[in-house]
């Protein structure tokens, strides 16, 4: 056999192999595949058992590195639906992954592509011209709204929306998982009252940007933030300049979350008087937050302790 | 070949082509038909759609999406926000980026470089990336440079419709050969290539044009991903030698390659992969004793595997990683090749001057990052000189890289280069490189 004939067999192969190679079988449930862990854990409260569910990120990952494996890969291929937070958190790994898939029901604009940012009140959307002189902006806006419960509430209702398109014989399911959900959580935000007057206008600083919407929501008043300018690493005249804020403003706590350099937060620290606070940013980010409404009530709870 | 013989087989490639391209297109339609019904959308994204289309003008488009950017944050969670709704890139523009590799040469003993340039602009890549349309993608990515001016790097149509996990490309593409090979020269943890790949494969990188295909599948739980390819030919064409015929006028001349790439999570923050990788194809070499412009068509084939180890723990991923990497290719090449000499020319006193035995070689990798933004590194190179009677050429080289961000990079590198024949030279090389445009995914 000569080499044309070779490679045309092997091609032939390949795709003949297909069907038996690559398709799964029918399955009963939804599966779902989410960026981060707190949008996987409020898809599992949705879709309780009609769902099959597994996240990319772990909750103490930074979620702008993530690395596109191609066990990812393999995650997303056989999936009905991906679920990612958008306004560009993803950009550096998602596209890989979506390449590699060569999942046509995880294109844009089908039913099985959610991008949760679509239903959220964004903050921080850039005015004006942007460039990467502001450092790693976010130019559609701050990605990290999931720490705000009414963006929890929205993020089910979309699930709910996009489960019952998918899995119509299951709407009520949906609709009465997404009602429990919602009534949890506002069952929760009943119990944060005293801890929300306590952190109601206090000074802070964050190290990144993600505590936004977090902050948006509690009342607390970030005066500084750790990085000069988005996904920029502290510099010396950038430490200088923000503890003199903290003395100014009194700001008595430091929130960073755990994949950063407590160090450095330390050093701060040490110099202002104030409390480096590592607050888990995602579902599964610290020992016992294994859902979203023990996450935001932990974070609640701890910087009301520590002002 | 007689011309009657010559006439068939050119008509039998130009058949077999036809209907490879057939294939293609009614593979990619046949999901088009059963696409799923796009229009359903959320209300806002129902209500942008036909404003727009009622509109009808793409100025006015923008004006109305700034309109409602502009409109009040609300709380209510019945109610859907604008701005999200809308489209973020209303004109449908492609990513257009451009990449700058700039390299200084302060060697002791003169520029080891190419031009023989102490500072240079190696290269700038422009690309322009954009879906196509629903079934296909389109990357094309230009380089330019003082040496090759302006060249189509890469540019290939991708389809993204296909059933089966199965992903064609048509065009231009760095061919799937090796490891290191698959990666743009700058996004290297390197100034340069390992010199295998610069000299069993290419300087620059191998690139191909013609059909890829390549199959995801995991029948043994683990990631395994079939790529083959059908190129032009097996690399660029040989400078001042001129064959009877060209390399591919036969289809069994064309650039052939397989890559089976095998991919464990050994844990969460580190895995292996170990691939195996092959190309053949007919390649201009050059035949002694007579016009040193004849040359004859022969046969090359490079065989190789290679092995890469990452580590990177999840929560300490943005200060430590580790990558250890090592590839190992044999060229192999025809043992008696007939010489194909022009009518007319007698063989009498030519003989064929291209390599008849196979050279093996290979390098060794590792990066260890120091900081967030540092990482140092090592290889080490050998590989058997064609030009040396098969001898060992051994490079050791160390380098520090910096990242002042995910867009920027500088890089100090030290080699020691001890060639088969001739003396030991020592290169110091600088590099820097900036990204312009659309935020890139990070090659993994």
């Amino acid at each position: 056999m000569r080499l044309p004939s070779l490679a045309i067999a092997a091609l032939g192969a390949a795709l003949v192999a297909g069907p038996t190679i690559g398709a799964g079988t029918a399955r009963a449930q939804l599966k779902v595949v989410t960026s981060t862990t707190d949008l996987y854990d409020i898809a599992k409260a949705v879709g309780g058992e009609k769902i099959t569910a597994t996240h990319i990120g772990e909750g103490y990952q930074d979620p702008h590195f993530i690395e596109a494996k191609p066990s990812f890969v393999l995650q997303l291929r056989n999936a009905d639906v991906w679920a990612f937070v958008g306004l560009d958190l993803e950009i550096g790994w998602m596209p890989l992954l979506l390449q590699g898939a060569r999942n046509p029901k995880l294109q844009p604009g089908q039913p099985g592509y959610v991008d949760a940012s679509r239903v959220i009140s964004v903050l921080d959307v850039a005015r004006g011209n942007v460039d990467r002189s502001q450092g790693d902006v976010h130019p559609l806006g701050n990605p990290h709204y999931w720490l705000d419960p009414e963006n929890g509430r929205r993020i089910a209702k979309l699930f709910q929306e996009t489960f019952a398109t998918l899995d119509a014989k299951n709407v009520s399911v949906y609709d009465a998982n997404a009602k429990a959900f919602t009534q949890r959580l506002d069952a929760a935000e009943r119990t944060w009252q005293a801890d929300l007057a306590k952190i109601k206008g206090q000074p802070v600083v964050a190290w990144h940007t993600s505590w936004r919407y977090f902050a948006e929501y509690t009342g607390m008043n970030i005066v500084g933030f750790m990085e000069p300018k988005p996904g920029v690493p502290p510099s010396p005249a950038h430490l200088a300049g923000l503890i003199q804020t903290m003395k100014q403003a009194g700001a008595k706590v430091i929130i960073m979350e755990p994949f950063y350099d407590k160090k450095t937060a330390d050093f701060v620290a040490g110099k202002t008087g104030a409390k480096v606070l590592v607050l888990a940013p995602s579902v599964g980010g610290a020992k016992g937050l294994d859902d979203y409404i023990r996450l935001m009530t932990s974070g609640i709870q701890q910087l009301a302790a520590a002002l | 070949m007689s011309r009657t013989s010559a006439h068939d087989a050119r008509a039998s490639g130009i058949r077999a082509m036809l209907w490879g391209a057939f294939v293609i297109l009614v593979i990619a339609s046949a999901p088009a038909s059963a696409q799923r019904d796009t229009t359903r959308r959320d209300t806002t994204t129902k209500r942008t759609a036909s404003d727009s289309a009622r509109i009808a003008d793409s100025i006015a488009v923008v004006r109305e999406l700034e309109r409602l950017r502009a409109e009040p944050r609300s709380r209510d969670p019945g109610r859907q926000q604008p701005a999200q709704g809308a489209p973020t890139n209303a004109r449908l523009l492609p990513d257009i980026s451009a990449v700058g590799d700039l390299v200084a040469d302060l060697s002791p003993k003169g520029s080891t470089q190419e031009g023989g340039e102490r500072f240079s602009v190696r290269e700038v890549e422009v690309a322009i990336q954009a879906a196509v349309d629903p079934y296909f993608r389109g990357d094309v990515f230009f380089g330019i440079s003082d040496v090759e001016k302006i060249s189509i790097e890469q540019a290939y149509l991708t389809a993204t419709s296909l059933p089966w996990g199965l992903e064609v490309r048509l065009g231009r593409y760095l061919m799937p050969v090796g490891k290191q090979n698959t990666t743009h020269r700058h996004d290297l943890h390197t100034v340069d290539y390992p010199y295998v790949i610069q000299r069993f494969l290419d300087p620059e990188g191998l690139k191909g044009t013609g059909i890829y295909a390549s199959k995801i599948f995991a029948p043994f739980g683990f990631y395994q991903e079939l790529m083959l390819t059908a190129v032009d030919r097996f690399g660029e064409p040989t400078e001042g030698l001129v064959t009877i015929e060209p390399v591919n006028k036969k289809l069994s001349g064309l650039g052939y390659s397989a890559r089976l790439r095998n991919y464990w999570d050994l844990s969460q923050a580190s895995n292996i992969e170990l691939s195996f990788s092959a190309i053949t194809g007919d390649r201009e070499q050059p035949v002694l004793g007579g016009d040193p412009t004849l040359g004859t068509a022969a046969r090359q084939s490079v065989f190789g595997t290679d092995f890469t180890y990452r580590w990177r723990p999840l929560q300490q991923g943005l200060y430590k990683s580790f990558i250890l990497q090592a590839e190992l290719l044999q060229q192999v090449n025809a043992k008696n090749p007939t010489l194909e000499l022009p009518s007319g020319v007698p063989p009498d006193g030519l003989v064929y001057g291209g390599p008849t035995r196979n050279f093996t070689g290979g390098y060794a990798f590792a990066r260890y990052q120091l900081t967030r933004r540092g990482y140092v590194g090592a290889r080490f190179d050998s590989f058997q000189d064609e030009a040396a009677g098969g001898s060992a050429t051994n490079a050791v080289s160390g380098y520090l890289e910096f990242f002042p961000s995910e867009f920027s990079k500088l890089m100090v590198g030290y080699e020691r280069y001890a060639p088969a024949e001739g003396s030991t030279t020592n290169r110091i090389l600088l590099q820097a490189t900036f990204a312009l445009g659309p935020h890139k995914p990070h090659p993994f």
